[in-house]
């Protein structure tokens, strides 16, 4: 099966251990552990871990972890349709900051795991948000394109 | 162009993004659409043509009146452009980088 990877960089204004640790803290907003209801995380290598959001699980095992370097896990939920896909996070030194990484590999590429239905529903939110948010007109987008939801 | 372009064409402009949330409450007739807008009719009319050509409006005759129908298939070309995951984790690190952020500037502040 055809797979992609996804890769998103950002700088981080805080050292790279500092960052690293963060990123493992279901206290700290932005990591994927803290968006969750329900988490069971075990970061060391062949530590397992599992997070449930609205209903979804997704688990994996971590691989790599080189503090406050690198570190890599799997990752499976609906959207890899089962498959393991991988996630390796680079944290650089950059002056005072950190030049973080990550990069999302192993994704199937296919209509179904490209989520077409959710982000058919994101941008719907979107164009709500840009145009206000009058019931009739959701009411009306909606019963118009009901293969929309 | 392909259509996603033309599509992504058609919404960069807040004018006809405002033709779509019109339309978006149903069908509509030329003169209601430009009505709210301060401008030439054929300045909407020019709108209309970049909206038309990224499939986003259908005009029908209806006896001796052209109605303007919005279709949102086209959008969901952009929306399948991004993938889940991209969008996934630019949110989560969005958020990450806001919360050091808002960090630094407290211990700035203290």
């Amino acid at each position: 099966m055809k797979t992609i990877e996804v890769r998103v960089e950002r700088i981080i204004s805080a050292p790279p251990d500092e960052v690293f640790d963060a990123w493992l803290d279901p206290g700290v907003p932005g990591n994927p552990w803290n968006a969750a209801e329900k988490v069971v995380l075990d970061a060391k290598v062949d530590g397992l871990f599992y997070w449930n959001l609205s209903g979804i699980s997704h688990y994996g095992r971590f691989t790599g972890m080189e503090r406050p370097h690198r570190m890599e896990h799997t990752w499976v939920s609906p959207n890899t349709l089962g498959m393991e896909s991988t996630v390796t996070v680079t944290f650089e030194k950059k002056g005072e900051d950190t030049r973080m990484t990550l990069v999302h590999s192993g994704l199937p590429d296919t209509e179904e795991a490209k989520g077409h239905e959710k982000g058919w529903n994101y941008f719907l939110d979107v164009l709500r948000e840009q145009f206000g948010s009058g019931s009739r007109r959701n009411y009306c987008w909606d019963e118009a394109h009901p293969e929309g939801k | 162009m392909d259509q996603l372009s033309d599509v992504l064409t058609a919404i960069s402009h807040p004018v006809r993004r405002a033709i779509i949330g019109q339309l978006a409450n149903g069908p509509a007739r030329f003169l209601d659409v430009a009505e709210p807008h301060d401008m030439a009719l054929n300045a909407v009319t020019k709108h209309l043509k970049l909206l038309e050509r990224a499939g986003l409006i259908e005009r029908e005759r209806r006896g001796r009146e052209v109605m303007i129908s919005f279709r949102a298939e086209p959008l969901k070309q952009v929306a399948g452009w991004v993938h889940e995951y991209e969008r996934f984790w630019n949110e989560r690190l969005d958020e990450f980088e806001q919360h050091f952020r808002k960090m630094k500037k407290e211990k700035r502040a203290r």
